[in-house]
């Protein structure tokens, strides 16, 4: 599909999904302040996370192999491509399990947390992604230059996601009263943020790798770790998809 | 006489190690709790970590696992006291009866695991890459016994590697199951009596933690020698020169080391009482040790969720021509079942002993009722994993039982599509069955009619593979070379299994039976059927394959004929007590629990009907072990002095055996392509491969053909 | 043709013989219970089950085994078969509405053994490592001894003060986990006088095999005679601080690590106990005075006493009035 596009295309549809993604979020957020429907506020996130899958995360690319000589670049880049998704698919089955934990221990309740600051973090997450899809799709059409500045800015806003929420958001909690060891809430609430902040973190490392070599011309031809970096970032972005909501906008606050 | 001098010497630095780490252990922990404790933790965790680290460096230098294991110990350390600093800084207590406490030693034993890898050297290619080197595709290994102890991206050797440390965990943990058998044959206390005292636990302790580590040692050597048979045969019966990643195979591998090694110290860091399964709230309260534990299945389950990985995307990617899905060995359809289930539910086990290992170190109360918590989600969460795992360890191994019949029966596999489907079936349902652990539980109520059904669903599809075996005997010409016996009797215990399964399914009968020795009978018959006995079978099978010579058939033989009757003795005499009120993990019993009638009296003990009983299983257990040690002895001679084995050594149509034994470095120096259909056995003419002698002059539409045929499936 | 014969009678005797055996072994403890009945007509109907397909798989293999042996020399294949559709959709559609039946009796079973009785006698039960006690919210009376009258339905309700604990008792077949913060029912009927065991079956710590209590079932007018005695004894004991001390421990099971005869337990004796100087974990000394014992009870991990460094004391909840009952207890344990 990708094949086809010529290259400002392709950036337009970059930028089209992200307005979607940026109009969702704000329905989101407007659903949890209006009428709180869970629902709707599912089927929002699952509708945000399918548009970042198909054309942020390029699921598609897994059907796409046409080349038959299994010692190709072309082949071997499509079983990586297979050996990513199944690694993402394990690895969500470790924020299903912490969803379930979310679910199972605060209901309709959630921690009471910093709202602003909260949409705040995930904005910044949502455009670091749309930076990361830019620097991609540069990197494939040969702008080397462009790769590194739109990685630069999607390094940056990865690493101000991280500090707005471990070193504000957990700093606002605790000073409120909600600590890891407060009750169901605290613990449900630093768990999930920690291990997505993880995943933020590795993925930060895998950016910087892949700016550094890129620098150095490393991708000019092979293109396939921009590629993995790119899916594993937009991969951390989904999670926070579901995350957003369940902490910050499914059902009533609990005060600490 | 120049072999054997590196093991002599290993054997001996064992000693010398042993020793001197003891002796380091006893005079830190005297500095650190001004007592001299001969059976403490301390000076028993220095002298195990030096006397492993010593036994490879004279067995093999300093290079390969030696080094990893140096790492290991040094990377603990480094972690223990950068915890134990940050703690001097915050005006923190510094040391315990372990000498760190426990946030260092949970970071410093994560810290050891990571060393490890960097240690051995299994991730230098991958740190090589991210500064931008090339590497190159494949490193040739040395040849000899030597490339074995080091990392080799090679699937055969790694495949070897996976079951020589399967086979390692089995003993250990065969080892456990007779010392606390041995306490088990009469009631009351023996030798594991409360003034009894060993790595800061007293006779009743150290039972529940030998009793609790026997279960997940069994389990990680189950997962190990599952993965030591897939990564073995599965590439080979796909005609793929390797795994389709073979770093991240080497990788998962070494992962199992230091995985085992955090096993063995959680029994000598003060141990823990909780089984395998670790409840909270009792894990949430028990010694140090269960931290060790949480992280060595952690990290035994990234071994394991990689290395399935790994196998989807070989099958996947990695056939040979014309291998449609309906062309693959049933062998392959198991290890795919298998991985999908290992890839996904594995997470949920480690997640859920992470969370246990967080609420004991920062207080976080999932599973805290006090805090508002809640003790059973842990069992959802855990359960969701352990029970799909069962099907993880017994898919392989029916597909062992599928694969070796048609060879032993001369005859197709009966129904090969409906055999292959049902292997996926019960992948499948087994991810909806995880909550009839819980019947007694106190879950929701409501949860427990839905799970029944679900439960007893799971037969239908294992119901299909029994009557398609019989069917595949039936009419068949059959013989029974040692292979075949074990596959006979793994079809025969796994019955027995499967059909003591639906009384724990029903849930009011299960209300009765859950937590006897009746599930331990159970389970002891679904695995030993289900894994045990074709990982044997599979053994004596592809053993010539891998070495060039064959195990002795006469004590195979000896290995079958000992074990099988001993085994199932072993698992009636549970089932028998279970019904009648032996509760699961108990180091004494009830005297009168069969009667108050004493029958005899020996070693000056009054044998009622209970201790009969008892004694019984415990000579079955050594029986067993006795058995396996025959088998130990067998595979360990043979390797050297078996009898030569030559060409199609069990005249069988799989593609492995169509070229010589051993295997070359590469695989089939030739390519094949599949041209028949796997089983035909009677088929007068046919074939399942073809070797394709110049791959290069294929007609170019004919590949692109076998080519988008394959695609399809 | 007469392959299938025999096999088919093969499979019918084995299935029987094995029927019969299993039938003949006693499987089951006595039956002490309501409930037990239609569990153990569930389990005789899977009995009956196993012995069938145990038959039916067995037999055909068997006997594969010794008719279709290949003889000596005989290098050639069998007759190729590779399946048979039919077949394969009768033995996948036969057992599916086999299990399925099974579950429906499950599930019909399962309604039987929870038939609520609305004249049903509560028994609250405690279960703490290592130990369990019984209290009758009807006649205000707590024992460590659970005494049941014939033929009336229990209610117990069930919770634990530290860890999940599981009431068993197998003469009357269910057992039901009791979980820390939260209240477990379970419904029991007895119908046969006799003294049994309640056994704990989830795994608990150290002493898990021993956390066994003794159950009497006696009759209506037996119980009675007991009960009476009892609301006498706990009147009695109400009266002095030293006497609810003692009923204190004893219904909460302190008796499980402490001995009061000097013997070594899970924790320290309490034999001669008070006013003794104690060796600490930490090397220094103190003498066991109401100070130490209230700190002790209120928060046991505080001060250790020398060789007791593994185990674990969970909190009881106790208040400042029920400790001094224990103290004055304490000091009369000599």
């Amino acid at each position: 599909m990708t094949h086809t596009q010529d290259k400002n295309s392709m950036l337009g549809q970059g930028i089209l999904i992200f307005i979607y993604l940026a109009i969702l979020t704000g329905l989101e957020f407007f659903i949890a302040l209006t009428f709180r429907s869970v629902p709707i506020l599912v089927v929002v996130a699952l509708i945000k996370a399918a548009l970042v899958a198909y054309y942020y995360m390029h699921v598609y690319q897994l059907n796409a192999d046409t080349v038959e000589d299994e010692n190709s670049y072309e082949y071997k880049t499509g079983t990586n491509r297979l050996g990513l998704w199944l690694f993402l698919i394990s690895d969500s089955f470790v924020f299903g399990g912490l969803m379930v934990m979310r679910v199972n221990l605060l209901g309709l309740t959630r921690p009471n947390l910093n709202q602003l600051l909260g949409l705040g973090v995930t904005a910044v997450l949502l455009i670091s992604s749309f930076f990361m899809n830019r620097g991609e799709t540069l990197m494939k059409n040969g702008d080397r230059k462009g790769f590194l500045t739109n990685t630069l800015i999607t390094f940056v806003l990865g690493l101000g996601f991280l500090v707005g929420v471990i070193f504000v958001e957990w700093r606002l909690a605790a000073a409120e009263g909600l600590t890891p060891s407060s009750g169901p809430a605290g613990a449900a609430f630093y768990m999930m943020t920690g291990m997505h902040a993880f995943h933020v973190f590795t993925g930060l490392i895998l950016l910087a790798i892949v700016w550094l070599n890129g620098r150095r011309g490393l991708y000019d031809e092979k293109q396939y770790p921009v590629e993995a970096a790119a899916v594993y970032w937009h991969f951390v972005d989904v999670v926070w998809i579901f995350f957003y909501p369940a902490l910050y906008l499914i059902g009533a606050a609990l005060l600490a | 006489m120049r072999k054997t001098q590196p093991v002599a010497t290993g054997l001996l630095l064992l000693i010398i190690g042993g020793a001197v780490g003891y002796g380091i252990g006893l005079g830190i922990d005297l500095l650190v709790t001004q007592t001299l404790n001969f059976s403490g933790s301390v000076a028993s965790a220095f002298a195990l970590l030096l006397a492993v680290t010593a036994f490879f460096f004279g067995l093999f230098g300093y290079r390969g696992i030696t080094r990893g294991l140096v790492w290991q110990v040094l990377g603990t350390l480094i972690g223990g006291f950068f915890i134990t600093g940050i703690r001097a800084l915050k005006g923190l207590s510094l040391f315990g009866a372990f000498f760190f406490t426990e946030p260092a030693l949970v970071f410093g034993a994560l810290a050891g695991v990571i060393s490890f890898v960097f240690g051995v050297g299994v991730v230098s290619d991958w740190m090589k890459w991210a500064r931008g080197l090339d590497t190159p595709e494949h490193h040739e290994d040395v040849p000899g016994w030597e490339k074995y102890f080091g990392v080799s991206l090679d699937h055969k050797v790694i495949g070897i590697q996976y079951t020589v440390t399967s086979l390692v965990l089995i003993s250990v943990g065969g080892l456990f199951a007779l010392i606390f058998r041995t306490e088990l044959a009469e009631s009351q206390l023996q030798f594991l009596k409360t003034t009894f005292h060993l790595f800061n636990q007293n006779g009743p302790q150290i039972y529940n933690s030998l009793m609790s580590l026997h279960g997940m040692i069994m389990i990680v050597s189950i997962l190990l020698g599952v993965s030591g048979i897939m990564n073995y045969v599965v590439p080979l019966l796909l005609g793929a020169r390797d795994m389709a990643f073979p770093r991240m195979n080497a990788f998962a591998y070494w992962l199992a080391v230091p995985a085992s090694v955090l096993l063995l110290m959680s029994l000598v860091l003060g141990g823990f009482d909780t089984g395998w399964t670790g409840y909270p709230p009792l894990s949430a309260r028990a010694p140090v040790g269960i931290q060790m534990f949480f992280l060595g299945v952690f990290t035994a389950g990234w071994s394991s969720i990689l290395g399935s990985l790994n196998v989807i995307a070989t099958v996947l990617r990695m056939r040979a021509r014309g291998m449609t899905a309906m062309r693959l060995p049933i062998f392959v359809w198991a290890s795919i079942a298998t991985s999908i289930i290992a890839l996904t539910a594995t997470q949920l086990i480690g997640l859920s002993f992470q969370l246990v290992s967080f609420q004991r170190l920062l207080g976080m109360g999932f599973f805290d009722a006090a805090k508002g918590g809640n003790p059973i989600l842990f069992q959802h969460l855990f359960w969701f994993y352990s029970h799909p795992a069962v099907y993880v360890f017994v898919l392989p191994g029916l597909g062992v039982i599928s694969e070796l019949l048609p060879v032993f029966v001369r005859k197709p596999l009966f129904g090969y599509r409906w055999v292959a489907m049902s292997s996926l079936g019960i992948a499948l349902v087994g991810f909806l069955v995880w909550a009839h652990h819980m019947f007694a539980s106190g879950m929701n109520e409501y949860l427990r009619v839905p799970f029944m059904y679900s439960t007893l669903l799971v037969a239908v599809p294992t119901g299909v593979k029994f009557f398609s075996w019989v069917a595949t005997l039936w009419g068949g010409k059959i013989q029974t070379p040692t292979p075949m016996l074990f596959v006979l009797g793994g079809i025969l215990v796994f019955l027995l299994g499967g059909l003591t399964g639906p009384p724990n399914a029903t849930v009011s009968t299960d209300l009765h039976l859950t937590d006897t020795y009746f599930i331990v009978g159970h389970f002891h018959d679904t695995i030993f059927g289900g894994f045990v006995f074709p990982f044997f079978a599979a053994l004596y099978y592809w053993f010539p394959k891998a070495t060039g010579r064959r195990m002795s058939e006469l004590w195979g033989k000896v290995h079958f004929w000992l074990m099988t009757p001993s085994f199932l003795v072993l698992t009636f005499g549970m089932m028998r007590i279970g019904l009648l009120g032996m509760r699961r993990r108990i180091v004494d019993y009830d005297p009168n629990l069969m009667g108050d009638q004493v029958l005899f009296r020996l070693f000056n003990h009054d044998f009622r009907a209970i201790d009969l009983n008892h004694s019984i299983l415990t000579i079955a257990g050594y029986l067993i072990g006795i058995s396996v040690l025959i088998f130990f002895i067998n595979l360990f001679y043979s390797i050297k002095h078996g009898e030569k084995a030559e060409g199609n050594l069990w005249n069988s149509r799989s593609p492995e055996w169509q070229v010589p034994s051993p295997m070359a470095a590469h695989n089939y120096e030739v390519p094949f392509e599949v041209v028949g259909e796997p089983y035909d056995y009677g088929l007068p003419g046919s074939k399942y491969v073809q070797f394709v002698s110049q791959p290069e002059h294929i007609n170019h539409s004919e590949e692109s053909a076998a080519h988008s045929e394959k695609k399809r499936h | 043709m007469r392959h299938f014969v025999v096999v088919g009678i093969l499979v019918i005797v084995l299935a029987v013989a094995g029927y019969v055996g299993l039938e003949a072994a006693h499987l089951m403890p006595v039956q002490a219970s309501a409930q037990a009945v239609p569990i153990d007509w569930l389990w005789n109907l899977e009995l009956m089950m196993i012995s069938f397909l145990f038959a039916l798989i067995v037999v055909p293999m068997g006997y594969s085994l010794v008719v279709f042996r290949r003889k000596k020399g005989d290098t050639t294949d069998a007759q190729h078969i590779e399946g048979n559709t039919t077949l394969e959709i009768t033995w996948t559609i036969i057992p599916l509405f086999i299990v399925m039946a099974f579950a429906y009796l499950g599930a019909g079973n399962l309604a039987e053994i929870r038939r609520v009785d609305p004249n049903a006698m509560v028994v609250k039960v405690t279960a703490v490592q290592w130990s369990w006690s019984f209290q009758y919210p009807d006649y205000g009376v707590t024992t460590d001894e659970l005494h049941l009258p014939k033929g009336k339905q229990i209610l117990f309700e069930m919770t634990s003060l530290d860890v999940i604990h599981s009431f068993w008792v197998p003469e009357f077949r269910p057992k039901q986990d009791v979980v820390p913060g939260r209240i477990t029912e379970l419904r029991i009927t007895p119908t046969l006088i006799g003294n049994y065991k309640v056994r704990c079956a989830e795994l608990c710590g150290t002493s898990h095999a021993y956390m066994e209590k003794l159950v009497i079932v006696s009759s209506q007018a037996d119980f009675d005679s007991w009960m009476a005695q009892q609301v006498k004894l706990a009147q009695q004991a109400a009266a002095t601080p030293e006497g609810r001390g003692q009923a204190l421990v004893a219904s909460s099971g302190c008796g499980a690590c402490h001995t009061t005869n000097g013997a070594a337990g899970i924790g320290p004796t309490w034999f001669a106990l008070f006013g003794s100087q104690v060796k600490l974990s930490d090397g220094s000394a103190l003498t066991a005075d109401e100070a130490y014992i209230h700190e002790s009870i209120k928060s046991p991990q505080a001060k250790i006493v020398a060789g007791f460094e593994t185990q674990l004391m969970p909190n009881y909840g106790f208040n400042d009035d029920q400790i001094n009952d224990i103290v004055a207890y304490l000091k009369t344990v000599k």
